[in-house]
């Protein structure tokens, strides 16, 4: 599964870069499509918690840029004097901050690298929350398979997402879902900008 | 900052409800804040062959659905110093460019756990300029006394 895809719109996203993190991110995800994981060939006998690729650490930028992101202004989100000045005494994180963390820790190959997969779509999603990540934590994921299965012809994958800070205490958990295209060589189909699904 | 106690509070009390119109440039936005890059919200050439959601265009991201609708129990509860516990999402339909997303919210349920453990739970849904449902969420918020 080469890369065969050199999206023109690259340049666009890249003026909406504002935090060191966003300048690093792989922004194509049709590079290393061949190493994401595929529906049917996820083992689903050996059910292994494993670690995600990289670690998150958090700055105040990191969460003025996903409020922001989503058109949230909410100053407690935004605006770190005003933040400071509040009960909380600190930037609060929009709850679905947790997007960034989990595409940033899964990174682009092994366990759980099918959220990049082009043709993807969301049915929709589960999280919850135990306490708020802070600036100046540092987050590592472990995830494992939870589900796979049909459904009026459509093929969903989950994952369950655990978000831990340094001291491993768990802060946020997600049972991520997507629908896939079922074979590698759907995938290959989107790559090559052809519809890889049935239904 | 508003006080908003858990025994004042009833189920059917609407929340401000909150509208974006959205384009492209929301959609790449949010795919450079959740580093979500999946070319259906972002490749405009691509997604007219590949369509994944049989739509020629590009979509936004069921997370900025899913972000929008709750930025409505956010505005309410984090003023308030109250904490969103779970999230429970669904899309029912993608959202296009230059549609006008608008969310609402009602509290729905009051669970009577215990001091610090009470929480209420917000029903939300999104829908476009022309009434059609985009998605539904469920959002629990706990009391801290």
């Amino acid at each position: 599964m080469s890369q065969t895809h050199f999206p023109a719109y690259q340049n666009e996203l890249a003026k909406y870069f504002k935090t060191e993190k966003q300048q690093q991110f792989s922004t194509n995800f049709f590079t290393d499509a061949e190493n994401y994981e595929v529906w049917d060939e996820i083992d689903f006998s050996n059910l292994k918690e494993v670690d995600g690729q990289n670690t998150f650490t958090i700055k105040a930028e990191d969460f003025k840029f996903y409020a922001e992101g989503c058109l949230d202004n909410n100053p407690y989100m935004t605006d770190e004097e005003f933040a400071k000045k509040s009960p909380y005494g600190r930037l609060v994180p929009h709850p679905l901050f947790t997007t960034t963390i989990c595409f940033w820790c899964v990174g682009i190959k092994g366990s759980g690298s099918w959220i990049r997969t082009p043709g993807a779509r969301n049915p929709g999603q589960y999280h919850e929350y135990y306490e708020d990540f802070e600036v100046g934590e540092t987050i590592h994921i472990k995830m494992r398979p939870y589900d796979r299965y049909e459904k009026r012809g459509k093929c969903y994958l989950q994952y369950k997402i655990d978000m831990y800070n340094q001291d491993n205490v768990l802060k946020a958990s997600t049972i991520s879902t997507l629908i896939l295209p079922r074979t590698r060589e759907d995938i290959r189909k989107f790559l090559e900008g052809i519809r890889g699904l049935k239904d | 900052m508003e006080k908003i106690t858990f025994e004042s509070l009833k189920t059917g009390t609407a929340l401000e409800p909150v509208a974006h119109k959205v384009g492209q440039e929301t959609f790449w936005k949010n795919a450079v804040a959740s580093f979500d890059y999946n070319p259906v919200h972002n490749d405009a050439e691509w997604v007219k062959t590949a369509m994944p959601f049989k739509i020629p265009k590009t979509v936004g991201h069921g997370m900025m659905t899913m972000s929008f609708m709750t930025s409505v129990v956010t505005n309410w509860a984090v003023p308030a110093m109250l904490r969103v516990s779970k999230i429970t999402s669904k899309f029912t339909k993608p959202v296009e460019q230059e549609w006008t997303v608008t969310c609402t919210g009602v509290i729905t349920e009051k669970h009577y756990i215990s001091k610090g453990k009470n929480f209420v739970v917000v029903e939300v849904k999104a829908e476009n300029q022309d009434k059609e449902l985009l998605g539904i969420s469920q959002v629990e918020v706990v009391f801290p006394d």
